[in-house]
């Protein structure tokens, strides 16, 4: 659980705690830099690196062609070179162009050059539906959890954003952050300290009694509004939010578990070899049987038909649904 | 009669950050002025008056957050009116509003 020293607070678009972390790094480390499409004047595709070009110029700040693997591939050498770049990717789907780089070379350069060489690349990228279909939706960070020497995590919320981007750009190996679409148009309060959210540390968003619901990214919203929706029928349930998925931060998780007796795993990926389906074994791994449910999308793509996306989602009826369900199968149990 | 300005209907915005306000309490505003500029995520929202009336109050001053629908300001047809306690309940001054 997160333990945050309390600190002074201000209001912030989420792309404003992007913004201001990285800022505040480059200012204090000359070897961040930027790559990426419309990084530059356009102050990046959701206006989260606004200013940065202004001040650090075009050689701190570089515009991209639409090359994904070139971007990614010279993130992960300058990287290598003693460099601290952060590549920004629009769109997660079109990281999988840049994967050899990444997971074949940045993720195991620390390994194959035994401690000698690092890769401390940071790929930020943008997941998760908004109207633009089958291959501009895509949630797939659970593919890369299982990738040794990478790091994956993924904010819901600006603080979260401004907390993760300070330790992504500190961290010594290849971090994967991936925000959501759905979170740029979201305000929240941000310390004006500047407080680093070290990676593995999920937080109690909601505490509950009855059961735990974890999620990421734009997800903890809707498990929010679906712990929200079981409260007025009297159900407790308690929210985590992941914050960090590699590494996982097992140990809250665990204990949660351990109280409530019950486990909820939502997420907009797939649930097939997903976050939730590691969770779980990774929270049976230490207590041994627990009931459990994993909410997630249809096994689908998603269309950039608005009615065919909202199906395919998964919603707050939806978990709320899962989560009552899961409360009567132990009810029915217990009283037999 | 008295009105309020509130914050337009912006698609995915649940709320916004006034940016600056162009009239100041007791200044006339005319159809088509420019009152107060507004922030989004992604775009500033221009809101300009849709009928002749004066800024008596604001309510979210520039720096500040305001939900959508919420009140930004009170207005009034007379300079003088005198001046409700709950801002909500007034009807809508008609505005026009342009996202840039």
């Amino acid at each position: 659980m997160s333990s945050e020293p309390a600190s002074a607070m201000r209001k912030m678009f989420f792309r404003e705690a992007i913004a201001r972390a990285v800022r505040e790094e480059m200012r204090d480390n000359p070897a961040v830099l930027i790559l990426g499409q419309d990084v530059g004047r356009f102050g990046g595709s959701y206006r989260e690196f606004d200013g940065l070009f202004e001040e650090f110029g075009a050689e701190r700040v570089r515009d991209m062609p639409v090359a994904e693997a070139a971007m990614i591939g010279m993130g992960v050498g300058a990287a290598a070179a003693g460099l601290r770049p952060l590549v920004s990717i629009t769109y997660m789907d079109f990281m999988m162009l840049g994967f050899d780089p990444l997971i074949n070379y940045g993720a195991k350069l620390r390994y194959k050059t035994g401690g000698q060489m690092t890769a401390p690349v940071v790929v930020k990228t943008t997941a998760g539906a908004k109207g633009q279909g089958v291959a501009h939706s895509q949630c797939i960070e659970a593919w890369l959890m299982s990738v040794p020497g990478l790091k994956v995590v993924a904010p819901a919320t600006p603080a979260d954003a401004y907390g993760l981007m300070k330790t992504a750009l500190r961290s010594n190996g290849p971090v994967v952050y991936v925000d959501h679409k759905r979170l740029f148009p979201v305000a929240g309060e941000v310390p004006l300290d500047q407080v680093a959210i070290p990676f593995g540390s999920a937080r109690i968003c909601r505490p509950g009694t009855d059961l735990t619901i974890t999620a990421h990214s734009f997800m903890v919203r809707i498990a929010l509004e679906a712990a929200s929706l079981l409260a007025k029928e009297g159900l407790s349930a308690e929210v985590i939010n992941l914050r960090s998925l590699a590494p996982l931060d097992i140990n809250t998780i665990a204990s949660s578990v351990k109280r409530t007796g019950r486990l909820l795993t939502l997420e907009e990926g797939q649930i097939t070899t997903g976050v939730g389906a590691e969770v779980i074994t990774r929270v049976m791994e230490k207590l041994g049987p627990v009931d459990f449910t994993r909410v997630g999308p249809l096994p689908a793509p998603v269309s950039s038909n608005p009615i065919l996306e909202a199906a395919c989602l998964p919603d707050a009826e939806r978990v709320a649904v899962a989560g009552r369900l899961l409360l009567n199968a132990k009810k029915l149990v217990g009283s037999h | 009669m008295l009105y309020k300005i509130s914050v337009p209907q912006v698609a995915d915005v649940e709320e916004i950050r006034i940016l600056e306000w162009h009239r100041q309490v007791g200044e006339p505003v005319e159809r088509g002025d420019l009152v107060v500029e507004l922030e989004t995520h992604k775009a500033i929202v221009e809101v300009r008056a849709g009928q002749k009336a004066y800024v008596r109050k604001i309510l979210a001053e520039a720096g500040n957050w305001q939900g959508i629908g919420l009140p930004l300001a009170v207005l009034s047809d007379g300079e003088n009116e005198s001046l409700p306690e709950d801002a909500q309940a007034l009807i809508d001054l008609p505005v026009d509003f342009e996202i840039t």
